[in-house]
């Protein structure tokens, strides 16, 4: 359906019945909220727009927040793809969204550390015993381990959709090292120089403070008898693809941003090589992956990491942020048995929804599985950034045979979900000279430290750019947009 | 500060000072030449010689004729050689890029402007009409970066790294200018005997350096050789003279060294050493042998940059060494 409209950047909006759209309802009548936008962006010419776009993009392209191409000849600087109209999120979705991410944050913690230690959840038949067992990511150098504070997962990325019933689910919870934050600012910032009028009409919390909430947090699972810790962030390197978001944090957090050739063990303390000899370092925030962290414990190959590190970690002088050994609880068929989790640990109902989950190692799931491909996303169960993800709807009847051996072969790497429907959301599309709906999804992100929590009110709205296309990773061609939390 | 940062930042400071004085003389030299006195000075082969000895030090061989198009592309753009202007402002960036939790968000995204502009710069329009445009922006886009060290940065440890790079840099490449612009002037004795109006090529010289219209207003004469060195050389007040240098690399150095023993072959011992030295020079001491002066100048500082990577930047890793052997090929 076509929208009956003269504005010039909505000449091509286009609504879908099936999906939630964010500014109309379905009876094309415009969402309160988004009123004041639709009027502003309404009111521009496409050219006006045009120019204010591109201003926009270039203060990325100006301020490198931009990844890298490796072409065949040059290596090639690109900005994310951004989009300038904000998604907004009201104050009564917000406050149960706040809370049910929080509670999934705690309640994984609790799960980290009854995995880590006597199981109970498993000996009492809560959780399969093979689905821990099998998984690649359960580290058993951490049994036994106590993380100073009782933290696990101090960074928590929650990725969340609104469904065609206008509900909110939760579809992955990223607790090893998840990313974008720096997103966040950046698109708010864009945003504030390019629509600042508006600002004073929408009352929306600010996202600056997650760098202050951070060093808070970090500080707060300092080693035992350390007074005033020194926190650091370790990163592979200025090659990293998040390597501008490493670099933002520890500015905002006014910290030092480490390599692994930094630092050093000696005598059971982590030091780095500062111009004045050894600093001791107590806190750190590793965005460096659990196999890589240290080549004595783990992964022998690594230069990323520090010799050594892990039995300083052991012995408690000094912290790892996020600890080592999460993934096992970020897990895809994990992810499906969260409701009980919840009920577990918090004796609490689960306040987000989970998407119903088909698990292809359960005989009858799996006949139900290759019975009804079609209606489907399959995703494979430990792989990360959209990878391997196949949705049945889009399959051509060979393809969906190839998915049915695939999954044949190795039934415990799959589950399959009913195909969510994201909602959409305007996204202006270049060469329509419109805006467009495009699906986007949500991440959170919370922090958990000892005695202290925050969820950054506000998030990074991902949004898939090509039409139809339901994945809106980045690397696989996604872009963001500002996220307005309103404060009433 | 990491030492490892340290060193990035040092190099940061030293390529973006450098990225200017390659700009400046290619800008001065080739410009002033279109109307100079005698032939020799007017002369491209000229001209285009002294260029690539001040930029890639090499020294061309006589029946040797440089093409004027691709010696402008290769001071100017190509990427591909390590001393073209470009690369050295790329390696600003890149140390810039990976020290900048440490710089302010408006350091940082000055040079990374400036680095986009520079990559951006068409070649077509460089080597036909844009090289008074290009060479002009690089030293406005350094000033422009300074000016953002300066006013954005904590004047603490990161600070005066930079500066200490900044300032060593300067009187390298200023002692090289002085080098290139001494070998210029023999060669034209050569050639016109005595007679020749060394005047051009000592105000050639004092531009290079952008001090002539400073030392023009401070002697109230016509630069000639004693004049112009007394002045680059030994001159305080004149900001880019090595004594000047030499002051600012030992205020910045006891910022560093602050805490530390000074021992007799430490950096922080040397600098203090030639600051002192040159504290009582007069001209008179060194006009006469001039050459093995500059010579001998030009090995010292080397010598501070590698003192100081060994006192306080030695992580011992890959980049840092690849960049003391550029160095020690340059001179």
């Amino acid at each position: 359906m076509k929208k009956n409209t003269t504005l010039p950047l909505f000449s091509a909006y286009e609504l879908d019945s099936r999906f939630y759209d964010e500014l109309f309802k379905k009876n094309n009548e415009l969402r309160e909220v988004y009123k004041t936008l639709y009027n502003l962006f309404g009111s521009y010419s496409v050219s006006e727009f045009d120019r204010l776009n591109k201003q926009a993009k270039d203060s990325f392209f100006n301020l490198g927040i931009t990844f890298q191409v490796y072409g065949e000849k040059e290596v090639k600087e690109q900005i994310f793809p951004f989009d300038l109209f904000p998604r907004i999120i009201n104050n009564k979705e917000w406050t149960k969204l706040e809370k049910g991410v929080l509670q999934r944050s705690k309640a994984l913690n609790l799960f980290l550390w009854d995995l880590y230690h006597d199981q109970k959840i498993i000996k009492q038949g809560i959780v399969p015993e093979d689905l821990i067992k099998s998984s690649a990511n359960f580290l058993p150098e951490m049994v036994g381990l106590n993380p100073s504070g009782g933290i696990y997962n101090h960074i928590s990325g929650t990725d969340l959709i609104k469904h065609s019933d206008g509900e909110y689910y939760v579809l992955e919870d990223n607790i090893r090292c998840p990313s974008g934050v720096s997103y966040v600012v950046g698109n708010r910032n864009a945003v504030k120089h390019a629509l600042f009028g508006v600002f004073n009409q929408y009352n929306a919390h600010t996202v600056v403070d997650y760098g202050a909430r951070l060093l808070e947090t970090m500080e707060s699972v300092k080693p035992k008898g350390v007074d005033a810790p020194v926190c650091v962030i370790i990163t592979p390197g200025v090659y990293n693809s998040a390597y501008y978001e490493h670099s933002f944090l520890a500015k905002q957090m006014g910290v030092v941003l480490v390599e692994g050739r930094d630092l050093f063990v000696d005598n059971g303390f982590v030091y780095m090589r500062t111009i004045h000899g050894p600093e001791k370092v107590d806190v750190i925030y590793r965005r460096v992956d659990d196999l890589f962290i240290d080549p004595l414990v783990f992964r022998k190959d690594s230069l990323l990491g520090v010799p050594g590190l892990f039995s300083v970690y052991k012995k408690g002088n000094v912290t790892l942020v996020n600890a080592p050994g999460t993934g096992v609880a970020d897990d895809k068929a994990v992810y499906t048995y969260m409701p009980e989790i919840i009920k577990y640990y918090l004796d609490e109902e689960p306040i987000l929804n989970n998407v119903h989950t088909y698990h292809c190692s359960r005989k009858n799931e799996l006949s139900y599985v290759l019975d009804n491909i079609d209606k489907l996303v399959i995703k494979p169960v430990d792989e990360s950034g959209g990878y391997g993800i196949s949705i049945g709807n889009r399959l051509t009847k060979e393809e969906i045979e190839i998915v049915k051996k695939t999954i044949k072969a190795e039934p415990r790497k799959y589950i399959a979900q009913p195909i969510m429907s994201l909602s959409t959301h305007p996204t202006y599309i270049d060469e329509d000279e419109s805006f467009d709906p495009r699906h986007v999804d949500l991440r959170t992100f919370t922090l958990l430290g000892k005695d202290t929590d925050f969820v950054l009110k506000g998030g990074l709205t991902r949004v898939a750019l090509k039409k139809g296309n339901l994945v809106v990773n980045s690397s696989q061609g996604g872009g963001s947009k500002d996220t307005w939390v309103l404060k009433k | 500060m990491l030492a490892r940062v340290a060193n990035n930042l040092f190099w940061m400071g030293r390529y973006i000072e450098r990225s200017e004085h390659l700009a400046r003389f290619l800008n001065v030299n080739y410009f002033s030449s279109l109307d100079a006195p005698d032939e020799l000075s007017q002369s491209r082969q000229f001209v285009l010689r002294s260029v690539m000895y001040m930029s890639a030090n090499e020294i061309i061989d006589s029946d040797i004729t440089l093409k004027e198009e691709s010696v402008l592309f290769n001071v100017g753009l190509n990427l591909e050689e390590h001393y073209s202007i470009v690369s050295t402002f790329i390696n600003a960036h890149e140390n810039a890029r990976s020290s900048r939790d440490l710089i302010s968000t408006e350091l940082f995204e000055c040079i990374n402007k400036i680095n986009h502009n520079l990559k951006r710069y068409p070649i077509e329009k460089f080597v036909k009409s844009g090289l008074y445009e290009f060479t002009s922006m690089v030293t406005q886009s350094s000033s422009e970066v300074r000016s953002k060290i300066k006013s954005t940065l904590l004047h603490d440890e990161v600070y005066a790294v930079i500066m200490l790079g900044v300032n060593l840099e300067r009187a390298i490449q200023v002692s090289r200018i002085i080098n290139s612009k001494l070998s210029d002037v023999a060669a034209s004795k050569e050639i016109n005997g005595n007679e020749t109006d060394g005047n051009y090529q000592w105000s050639t010289l004092l531009k290079c350096v952008s001090t002539y219209d400073m030392m023009r207003r401070f002697y109230k004469k016509a630069p000639a050789r004693k004049n112009t060195l007394e002045f680059i050389i030994l001159n305080e007040e004149c900001p880019r003279s090595i004594k000047s240098c030499l002051s600012q690399i030992y205020k910045y150095i006891c910022i560093i060294s602050k805490n530390r023993e000074v021992s007799t072959d430490s950096a922080a011992f040397l600098i203090g050493k030639m600051k002192a030295e040159f504290e009582y020079k007069l001209i008179t001491d060194i006009d006469d042998n001039l050459e093995d002066f500059i010579s001998n100048l030009i090995d010292q500082l080397i010598l501070i940059a590698e003192k100081l990577e060994d006192n306080y930047f030695n992580i011992s890793d890959a980049i840092t060494s690849s960049f003391i052997e550029e160095e020690k090929e340059e001179v």
